[in-house]
Protein backbone atom coordinates (compact mmCIF):
# COMPACT_ATOMS: atom_id res chain seq x y z
CA UNK A 1 0.00 0.00 0.00
CA UNK A 2 3.31 2.40 0.92
CA UNK A 3 4.23 1.49 -2.39
CA UNK A 4 1.25 2.61 -4.42
CA UNK A 5 1.04 6.04 -2.13
CA UNK A 6 4.79 6.32 -3.15
CA UNK A 7 4.42 5.89 -6.68
CA UNK A 8 0.92 7.45 -6.93
CA UNK A 9 2.75 10.66 -5.23
CA UNK A 10 5.99 10.14 -7.59
CA UNK A 11 3.71 10.19 -10.85
CA UNK A 12 1.28 12.90 -9.54
CA UNK A 13 4.58 15.55 -9.20
CA UNK A 14 6.17 14.78 -12.38
CA UNK A 15 3.32 15.89 -13.78
CA UNK A 16 3.20 18.40 -12.08
CA UNK A 17 7.23 19.36 -12.84
CA UNK A 18 6.21 18.71 -16.58
CA UNK A 19 3.61 21.39 -17.08
CA UNK A 20 5.06 24.94 -17.51
CA UNK A 21 3.81 27.23 -14.95
CA UNK A 22 2.33 29.57 -17.23
CA UNK A 23 0.35 26.39 -18.74
CA UNK A 24 -3.12 27.77 -17.43
CA UNK A 25 -2.05 31.52 -18.18
CA UNK A 26 -4.50 32.65 -21.17
CA UNK A 27 -3.57 33.65 -24.45
CA UNK A 28 -4.16 36.88 -25.31
CA UNK A 29 -3.83 39.40 -27.69
CA UNK A 30 -4.82 42.82 -26.26
CA UNK A 31 -3.67 46.70 -27.30
CA UNK A 32 -4.76 50.20 -27.66
CA UNK A 33 -6.55 51.95 -30.99
CA UNK A 34 -5.72 55.72 -31.42
CA UNK A 35 -5.29 58.51 -34.02
CA UNK A 36 -2.07 60.24 -34.39
CA UNK A 37 -2.50 62.49 -32.06
CA UNK A 38 -3.78 60.34 -29.46
CA UNK A 39 -7.11 60.19 -29.17
CA UNK A 40 -8.99 56.90 -28.42
CA UNK A 41 -11.14 55.33 -31.33
CA UNK A 42 -13.92 52.80 -30.81
CA UNK A 43 -14.15 50.03 -33.77
CA UNK A 44 -13.44 46.97 -34.45
CA UNK A 45 -10.46 44.05 -33.92
CA UNK A 46 -10.85 41.04 -35.98
CA UNK A 47 -8.37 38.67 -36.55
CA UNK A 48 -7.25 36.08 -39.20
CA UNK A 49 -6.13 32.49 -38.02
CA UNK A 50 -2.98 31.69 -39.35
CA UNK A 51 -1.24 33.80 -42.54
CA UNK A 52 -2.68 37.29 -42.48
CA UNK A 53 -4.58 37.94 -45.64
CA UNK A 54 -5.82 34.42 -46.06
CA UNK A 55 -9.44 35.33 -45.50
CA UNK A 56 -9.63 32.56 -42.66
CA UNK A 57 -11.50 34.75 -40.13
CA UNK A 58 -11.75 33.54 -36.48
CA UNK A 59 -12.08 35.96 -33.78
CA UNK A 60 -13.04 39.31 -33.15
CA UNK A 61 -14.09 41.62 -30.82
CA UNK A 62 -15.56 45.50 -30.42
CA UNK A 63 -12.65 48.32 -29.13
CA UNK A 64 -14.33 50.39 -26.76
CA UNK A 65 -14.78 54.26 -26.25
CA UNK A 66 -11.26 54.40 -24.56
CA UNK A 67 -9.83 52.73 -27.62
CA UNK A 68 -8.96 49.61 -25.86
CA UNK A 69 -9.40 45.65 -26.78
CA UNK A 70 -8.73 42.32 -25.48
CA UNK A 71 -9.48 38.49 -27.16
CA UNK A 72 -8.66 35.32 -25.62
CA UNK A 73 -7.23 33.14 -27.94
CA UNK A 74 -7.84 29.26 -27.55
CA UNK A 75 -3.97 29.06 -29.01
CA UNK A 76 -1.18 30.76 -29.93
CA UNK A 77 0.23 31.08 -32.97
CA UNK A 78 0.39 33.34 -36.01
CA UNK A 79 -2.47 35.48 -36.89
CA UNK A 80 -3.50 38.66 -39.09
CA UNK A 81 -4.61 41.30 -36.51
CA UNK A 82 -7.14 43.91 -38.52
CA UNK A 83 -8.43 47.14 -37.01
CA UNK A 84 -11.48 48.89 -38.05
CA UNK A 85 -12.61 52.33 -37.04
CA UNK A 86 -15.54 54.50 -38.37
CA UNK A 87 -13.70 57.41 -40.84
CA UNK A 88 -10.27 56.06 -40.70
CA UNK A 89 -8.48 53.64 -43.18
CA UNK A 90 -8.03 50.14 -41.60
CA UNK A 91 -5.06 48.82 -39.99
CA UNK A 92 -3.46 45.03 -41.01
CA UNK A 93 -0.97 43.95 -39.30
CA UNK A 94 0.40 39.93 -38.79
CA UNK A 95 1.43 39.02 -35.28
CA UNK A 96 2.68 36.23 -33.15
CA UNK A 97 0.82 35.31 -29.92
CA UNK A 98 2.74 32.84 -27.60
CA UNK A 99 0.29 30.07 -25.96
CA UNK A 100 -0.20 31.24 -22.32
CA UNK A 101 1.06 34.95 -23.01
CA UNK A 102 -0.19 38.00 -23.68
CA UNK A 103 0.82 40.43 -26.70
CA UNK A 104 0.41 43.88 -26.30
CA UNK A 105 -0.19 45.80 -29.36
CA UNK A 106 -0.47 49.50 -30.29
CA UNK A 107 -2.46 50.58 -33.30
CA UNK A 108 -2.44 53.86 -35.02
CA UNK A 109 -5.34 54.62 -37.54
CA UNK A 110 -5.11 57.56 -40.09
CA UNK A 111 -8.21 58.88 -41.43
CA UNK A 112 -9.68 58.44 -44.72
CA UNK A 113 -8.66 61.35 -46.73
CA UNK A 114 -12.21 60.65 -48.61
CA UNK A 115 -14.70 59.15 -49.16
CA UNK A 116 -15.70 58.52 -53.00
CA UNK A 117 -13.96 55.66 -53.06
CA UNK A 118 -15.16 53.99 -50.11
CA UNK A 119 -17.59 50.87 -50.47
CA UNK A 120 -20.66 51.63 -49.12
CA UNK A 121 -23.59 49.10 -47.31
CA UNK A 122 -26.40 49.57 -48.35
CA UNK A 123 -28.70 47.21 -46.38
CA UNK A 124 -28.10 44.72 -43.74
CA UNK A 125 -30.76 41.85 -42.83
CA UNK A 126 -31.44 38.65 -40.98
CA UNK A 127 -33.56 36.34 -42.58
CA UNK A 128 -34.32 33.02 -40.86
CA UNK A 129 -34.81 30.15 -43.07
CA UNK A 130 -38.53 29.33 -42.87
CA UNK A 131 -38.14 25.85 -44.58
CA UNK A 132 -35.41 25.29 -42.07
CA UNK A 133 -37.90 26.52 -39.15
CA UNK A 134 -35.46 28.81 -37.73
CA UNK A 135 -32.74 26.79 -37.50
CA UNK A 136 -30.91 28.76 -39.80
CA UNK A 137 -30.51 32.32 -40.36
CA UNK A 138 -29.04 34.10 -43.28
CA UNK A 139 -27.08 37.19 -42.52
CA UNK A 140 -27.16 39.34 -45.72
CA UNK A 141 -25.60 42.52 -46.39
CA UNK A 142 -26.07 44.64 -49.65
CA UNK A 143 -22.50 46.40 -50.64
CA UNK A 144 -21.33 48.63 -53.45
CA UNK A 145 -18.34 49.87 -54.19
CA UNK A 146 -17.41 52.66 -56.36
CA UNK A 147 -14.12 52.37 -58.09
CA UNK A 148 -14.87 48.63 -58.28
CA UNK A 149 -12.43 47.03 -56.40
CA UNK A 150 -14.32 45.08 -53.70
CA UNK A 151 -12.00 42.66 -52.14
CA UNK A 152 -13.05 39.39 -50.13
CA UNK A 153 -13.17 41.90 -46.79
CA UNK A 154 -17.10 41.97 -46.13
CA UNK A 155 -16.93 41.08 -42.63
CA UNK A 156 -18.94 40.35 -39.70
CA UNK A 157 -18.87 40.19 -35.98
CA UNK A 158 -20.92 38.84 -33.65
CA UNK A 159 -19.82 40.81 -30.59
CA UNK A 160 -22.01 37.72 -28.37
CA UNK A 161 -19.96 35.02 -29.49
CA UNK A 162 -16.92 36.68 -30.85
CA UNK A 163 -16.68 35.01 -34.05
CA UNK A 164 -15.94 36.92 -36.98
CA UNK A 165 -16.65 36.02 -40.49
CA UNK A 166 -16.10 36.71 -44.52
CA UNK A 167 -19.16 36.64 -45.88
CA UNK A 168 -19.93 34.75 -49.01
CA UNK A 169 -20.03 36.98 -52.85
CA UNK A 170 -22.44 36.75 -54.74
CA UNK A 171 -20.52 34.57 -56.76
CA UNK A 172 -17.77 32.19 -55.91
CA UNK A 173 -14.19 33.75 -56.32
CA UNK A 174 -10.97 32.33 -55.74
CA UNK A 175 -8.46 34.45 -56.69
CA UNK A 176 -8.46 36.94 -53.64
CA UNK A 177 -6.77 39.86 -55.35
CA UNK A 178 -9.40 39.83 -58.00
CA UNK A 179 -11.95 42.31 -57.47
CA UNK A 180 -15.16 41.30 -55.74
CA UNK A 181 -18.32 42.11 -57.53
CA UNK A 182 -20.75 44.50 -56.34
CA UNK A 183 -24.56 43.15 -54.55
CA UNK A 184 -25.83 40.78 -51.76
CA UNK A 185 -22.88 39.16 -49.26
CA UNK A 186 -24.76 36.78 -47.22
CA UNK A 187 -23.42 34.31 -44.53
CA UNK A 188 -25.31 31.33 -43.26
CA UNK A 189 -25.53 30.93 -39.26
CA UNK A 190 -26.56 28.03 -37.16
CA UNK A 191 -29.21 28.84 -35.09
CA UNK A 192 -30.63 25.87 -33.68
CA UNK A 193 -29.69 26.72 -30.14
CA UNK A 194 -31.20 30.27 -30.43
CA UNK A 195 -32.40 32.76 -32.48
CA UNK A 196 -30.22 35.98 -33.68
CA UNK A 197 -29.87 39.06 -31.91
CA UNK A 198 -29.35 41.99 -34.24
CA UNK A 199 -27.92 43.51 -31.81
CA UNK A 200 -24.99 41.61 -31.76
CA UNK A 201 -23.95 41.96 -35.09
CA UNK A 202 -21.49 44.41 -36.56
CA UNK A 203 -20.28 45.00 -40.53
CA UNK A 204 -17.65 46.39 -42.09
CA UNK A 205 -15.79 46.37 -45.61
CA UNK A 206 -12.77 47.59 -47.23
CA UNK A 207 -11.78 47.37 -50.68
CA UNK A 208 -8.06 46.28 -52.04
CA UNK A 209 -7.10 50.09 -52.22
CA UNK A 210 -7.86 49.78 -48.24
CA UNK A 211 -10.23 52.11 -48.22
CA UNK A 212 -13.03 51.54 -45.46
CA UNK A 213 -16.60 51.60 -44.56
CA UNK A 214 -17.84 52.94 -41.52
CA UNK A 215 -18.60 49.90 -39.11
CA UNK A 216 -22.47 49.57 -38.98
CA UNK A 217 -23.93 48.41 -35.99
CA UNK A 218 -27.36 48.19 -34.83
CA UNK A 219 -30.11 49.16 -35.80
CA UNK A 220 -27.80 49.00 -39.32
CA UNK A 221 -29.51 52.12 -40.66
CA UNK A 222 -26.59 53.48 -42.97
CA UNK A 223 -25.58 56.84 -42.62
CA UNK A 224 -23.43 58.95 -44.73
CA UNK A 225 -19.90 57.84 -43.89
CA UNK A 226 -18.02 60.10 -41.41
CA UNK A 227 -14.80 62.42 -43.16
CA UNK A 228 -12.62 62.70 -40.39
CA UNK A 229 -10.43 65.65 -41.94
CA UNK A 230 -6.43 66.23 -41.10
CA UNK A 231 -6.03 65.59 -37.43
CA UNK B 1 28.79 22.37 -78.03
CA UNK B 2 31.32 25.32 -77.42
CA UNK B 3 32.02 26.14 -81.01
CA UNK B 4 28.91 27.17 -82.23
CA UNK B 5 28.19 29.80 -79.40
CA UNK B 6 31.09 32.27 -79.92
CA UNK B 7 28.67 35.35 -80.68
CA UNK B 8 26.67 34.73 -77.63
CA UNK B 9 29.53 34.35 -75.44
CA UNK B 10 31.23 37.80 -76.65
CA UNK B 11 27.64 39.07 -76.08
CA UNK B 12 28.17 37.75 -72.58
CA UNK B 13 31.19 38.77 -71.80
CA UNK B 14 30.65 42.59 -72.16
CA UNK B 15 27.82 42.43 -70.21
CA UNK B 16 29.18 40.69 -67.22
CA UNK B 17 32.11 43.73 -67.25
CA UNK B 18 29.29 46.52 -67.27
CA UNK B 19 28.01 45.51 -64.06
CA UNK B 20 28.24 47.97 -62.34
CA UNK B 21 31.54 50.23 -62.53
CA UNK B 22 31.05 53.53 -63.81
CA UNK B 23 33.73 55.86 -63.52
CA UNK B 24 34.79 59.18 -63.35
CA UNK B 25 32.22 61.79 -64.57
CA UNK B 26 29.93 58.64 -65.35
CA UNK B 27 29.96 58.14 -61.92
CA UNK B 28 29.33 61.39 -61.26
CA UNK B 29 26.28 61.64 -63.46
CA UNK B 30 24.72 58.32 -62.46
CA UNK B 31 25.18 59.53 -58.43
CA UNK B 32 23.35 62.67 -59.84
CA UNK B 33 20.93 60.43 -61.62
CA UNK B 34 20.78 58.24 -58.72
CA UNK B 35 19.52 61.26 -56.17
CA UNK B 36 16.84 62.17 -59.00
CA UNK B 37 15.63 58.90 -58.95
CA UNK B 38 15.19 58.31 -55.19
CA UNK B 39 13.99 62.01 -54.46
CA UNK B 40 11.32 60.71 -57.02
CA UNK B 41 10.99 57.88 -54.95
CA UNK B 42 10.34 60.00 -51.79
CA UNK B 43 7.37 61.96 -54.05
CA UNK B 44 5.70 59.10 -54.68
CA UNK B 45 5.70 57.61 -51.38
CA UNK B 46 4.07 60.49 -49.92
CA UNK B 47 1.89 61.63 -52.72
CA UNK B 48 -0.46 59.18 -54.78
CA UNK B 49 0.19 59.79 -58.59
CA UNK B 50 -3.52 59.13 -58.47
CA UNK B 51 -5.81 62.26 -58.20
CA UNK B 52 -8.73 60.08 -57.35
CA UNK B 53 -7.61 58.39 -54.39
CA UNK B 54 -4.90 60.79 -52.42
CA UNK B 55 -4.29 57.43 -49.91
CA UNK B 56 -0.48 57.26 -50.86
CA UNK B 57 2.45 54.87 -49.20
CA UNK B 58 3.32 57.38 -46.49
CA UNK B 59 -0.25 57.73 -45.47
CA UNK B 60 -0.24 54.17 -43.79
CA UNK B 61 3.80 53.85 -43.57
CA UNK B 62 4.47 57.19 -42.78
CA UNK B 63 6.90 55.85 -39.64
CA UNK B 64 10.74 56.57 -41.34
CA UNK B 65 12.21 54.58 -38.31
CA UNK B 66 9.60 51.57 -39.15
CA UNK B 67 10.56 51.58 -42.85
CA UNK B 68 13.72 52.07 -42.28
CA UNK B 69 14.99 48.94 -42.13
CA UNK B 70 12.74 47.53 -44.76
CA UNK B 71 14.97 47.09 -47.85
CA UNK B 72 17.24 45.38 -45.67
CA UNK B 73 14.64 42.65 -45.30
CA UNK B 74 14.12 41.59 -48.58
CA UNK B 75 13.32 39.48 -51.06
CA UNK B 76 11.17 38.32 -48.16
CA UNK B 77 7.43 36.06 -48.47
CA UNK B 78 5.25 38.65 -48.85
CA UNK B 79 1.25 37.80 -47.73
CA UNK B 80 -0.42 38.41 -50.53
CA UNK B 81 -3.95 37.20 -50.66
CA UNK B 82 -3.91 33.40 -52.09
CA UNK B 83 -2.97 32.29 -54.52
CA UNK B 84 -0.27 35.13 -54.81
CA UNK B 85 1.14 34.66 -51.81
CA UNK B 86 4.66 34.04 -52.80
CA UNK B 87 8.68 35.12 -51.67
CA UNK B 88 9.34 38.77 -53.83
CA UNK B 89 12.17 41.71 -53.69
CA UNK B 90 11.33 44.39 -52.90
CA UNK B 91 10.69 46.24 -56.45
CA UNK B 92 8.41 43.16 -57.20
CA UNK B 93 6.31 44.10 -53.55
CA UNK B 94 5.92 47.69 -54.72
CA UNK B 95 5.04 47.10 -57.99
CA UNK B 96 2.34 44.91 -56.49
CA UNK B 97 1.33 47.66 -54.11
CA UNK B 98 1.81 50.57 -56.75
CA UNK B 99 -0.52 48.68 -59.31
CA UNK B 100 -3.22 48.33 -56.41
CA UNK B 101 -3.23 51.55 -54.22
CA UNK B 102 -1.98 54.09 -57.30
CA UNK B 103 -3.50 52.33 -60.66
CA UNK B 104 -0.34 53.00 -63.16
CA UNK B 105 -0.74 50.84 -66.01
CA UNK B 106 2.68 50.13 -65.85
CA UNK B 107 3.86 50.14 -62.10
CA UNK B 108 7.69 49.81 -63.06
CA UNK B 109 8.48 53.22 -63.09
CA UNK B 110 7.46 54.34 -60.03
CA UNK B 111 8.04 51.26 -58.34
CA UNK B 112 11.58 51.63 -59.30
CA UNK B 113 11.58 55.43 -58.05
CA UNK B 114 10.22 54.16 -54.44
CA UNK B 115 12.78 50.99 -54.60
CA UNK B 116 15.65 53.26 -54.65
CA UNK B 117 14.38 55.12 -51.89
CA UNK B 118 13.45 53.02 -49.74
CA UNK B 119 17.16 51.47 -50.34
CA UNK B 120 18.44 54.76 -50.17
CA UNK B 121 17.13 54.76 -46.14
CA UNK B 122 18.47 51.87 -45.64
CA UNK B 123 22.16 52.62 -46.31
CA UNK B 124 23.94 50.95 -43.62
CA UNK B 125 21.60 48.46 -42.36
CA UNK B 126 23.25 44.58 -42.58
CA UNK B 127 21.45 42.76 -44.94
CA UNK B 128 18.69 40.32 -43.44
CA UNK B 129 16.08 38.46 -45.45
CA UNK B 130 13.06 37.57 -44.52
CA UNK B 131 13.50 39.45 -41.61
CA UNK B 132 12.86 42.85 -40.22
CA UNK B 133 13.64 45.33 -36.93
CA UNK B 134 10.73 44.82 -34.89
CA UNK B 135 8.66 42.55 -36.53
CA UNK B 136 7.93 38.82 -35.37
CA UNK B 137 9.80 35.98 -37.32
CA UNK B 138 7.02 33.49 -38.71
CA UNK B 139 8.58 29.78 -39.38
CA UNK B 140 6.41 29.31 -42.72
CA UNK B 141 7.83 32.86 -44.58
CA UNK B 142 11.28 31.60 -43.95
CA UNK B 143 10.64 27.95 -44.97
CA UNK B 144 9.43 29.81 -47.94
CA UNK B 145 12.58 31.61 -48.62
CA UNK B 146 14.33 28.81 -47.57
CA UNK B 147 12.73 27.11 -50.56
CA UNK B 148 13.17 30.39 -52.97
CA UNK B 149 16.86 30.77 -52.33
CA UNK B 150 17.63 27.00 -53.15
CA UNK B 151 15.74 27.00 -55.91
CA UNK B 152 17.62 30.27 -56.89
CA UNK B 153 21.22 28.84 -55.91
CA UNK B 154 19.96 26.22 -58.38
CA UNK B 155 19.18 28.70 -61.24
CA UNK B 156 22.83 30.64 -60.37
CA UNK B 157 24.42 27.14 -61.28
CA UNK B 158 23.07 26.78 -64.26
CA UNK B 159 22.81 30.25 -65.59
CA UNK B 160 25.67 33.03 -64.00
CA UNK B 161 28.02 31.03 -61.74
CA UNK B 162 30.27 31.10 -65.42
CA UNK B 163 31.25 34.89 -64.78
CA UNK B 164 30.19 35.80 -61.26
CA UNK B 165 31.31 34.41 -57.79
CA UNK B 166 28.08 34.77 -55.48
CA UNK B 167 29.59 36.04 -52.25
CA UNK B 168 31.80 38.24 -54.21
CA UNK B 169 28.60 39.87 -56.45
CA UNK B 170 26.06 39.56 -53.81
CA UNK B 171 26.87 42.94 -52.04
CA UNK B 172 27.19 44.65 -55.50
CA UNK B 173 23.26 43.55 -55.97
CA UNK B 174 22.44 46.38 -53.21
CA UNK B 175 23.97 48.95 -55.62
CA UNK B 176 20.08 48.80 -57.41
CA UNK B 177 18.49 50.95 -58.50
CA UNK B 178 20.91 52.85 -60.44
CA UNK B 179 20.80 55.75 -62.77
CA UNK B 180 22.65 54.46 -66.27
CA UNK B 181 22.74 57.24 -68.39
CA UNK B 182 19.83 58.87 -66.94
CA UNK B 183 17.64 55.68 -67.30
CA UNK B 184 16.64 54.69 -63.98
CA UNK B 185 17.37 50.62 -63.70
CA UNK B 186 16.31 48.47 -61.17
CA UNK B 187 18.14 44.69 -60.92
CA UNK B 188 15.37 42.47 -61.57
CA UNK B 189 15.45 44.96 -65.02
CA UNK B 190 19.25 44.51 -65.80
CA UNK B 191 18.52 40.48 -65.16
CA UNK B 192 15.71 40.61 -67.71
CA UNK B 193 17.84 41.95 -70.14
CA UNK B 194 21.61 40.93 -69.28
CA UNK B 195 21.66 37.94 -70.76
CA UNK B 196 20.12 35.28 -72.75
CA UNK B 197 19.04 33.69 -69.97
CA UNK B 198 17.15 30.52 -71.11
CA UNK B 199 14.62 30.77 -69.97
CA UNK B 200 14.93 34.35 -70.04
CA UNK B 201 14.01 36.00 -66.35
CA UNK B 202 10.93 38.15 -66.32
CA UNK B 203 11.61 41.32 -63.61
CA UNK B 204 8.37 40.55 -62.08
CA UNK B 205 8.73 36.90 -61.86
CA UNK B 206 9.26 33.96 -59.28
CA UNK B 207 12.96 32.99 -60.81
CA UNK B 208 14.34 36.48 -60.74
CA UNK B 209 13.02 36.96 -56.98
CA UNK B 210 15.05 33.16 -56.26
CA UNK B 211 17.85 34.19 -57.77
CA UNK B 212 17.88 37.30 -55.60
CA UNK B 213 16.86 35.83 -52.77
CA UNK B 214 20.20 33.30 -53.46
CA UNK B 215 22.44 36.26 -53.83
CA UNK B 216 21.08 38.14 -50.52
CA UNK B 217 21.35 34.88 -48.76
CA UNK B 218 25.33 35.15 -49.77
CA UNK B 219 25.26 39.03 -48.52
CA UNK B 220 23.34 38.41 -45.00
CA UNK B 221 24.90 40.71 -42.16
CA UNK B 222 26.43 42.73 -44.98
CA UNK B 223 25.28 46.83 -44.34
CA UNK B 224 23.14 47.92 -47.50
CA UNK B 225 25.42 50.31 -49.77
CA UNK B 226 27.01 51.09 -53.06
CA UNK B 227 29.24 48.51 -53.77
CA UNK B 228 31.53 47.84 -57.10
CA UNK B 229 31.78 44.41 -58.79
CA UNK B 230 33.92 43.42 -61.36
CA UNK B 231 32.79 40.20 -63.15
CA UNK B 232 36.10 37.29 -63.12
CA UNK B 233 37.19 36.45 -67.08
CA UNK B 234 38.03 33.25 -65.80
CA UNK B 235 35.05 30.85 -67.07
CA UNK B 236 33.49 32.07 -69.66
CA UNK B 237 34.64 29.19 -71.80
CA UNK B 238 33.57 26.45 -70.04
CA UNK B 239 30.74 24.58 -70.68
Amino acid sequence: MIRVIFFAGLASLMVALAVPPDATAATVIMGTVKNEAGKPLPGLALLEKGEIHNNIWDRGTLVGADGRFRIELPTGGQYGLHVYSSGYIYSPEAVKVETGKTLEVKVVLDPEPMRANTPVIKKAGFFPWEARQGKVTFVKLDVEDPNGDLGPQVLALNAATGRAYAMNPPKRITDLKANFPNGIYQLEVDTSKGPINPRDWHFVVADHQCNTTDILSFPHDPKPQKVIGKR
Amino acid sequence: MSRRIPPLLIGFAVACHVWPAPAGVTQAAAQTGLQALVAEGERLWTHSPDTGNPVACATCHRDPAMTRGWAAGFPKFKPLPPPHARVMTLLQANAEAVERHYRLADPLPAATAITAFLTAQAAGIPISPGISAGQPVFPVRMQALTASVVRGKQAYARSCSQCHNPFDLAPSATAFPRAEGGRPESLELFLEGHRPLQPPLAWDGQATADIMAYLMSQAAGRPIGHHTYRASTEGKEGS
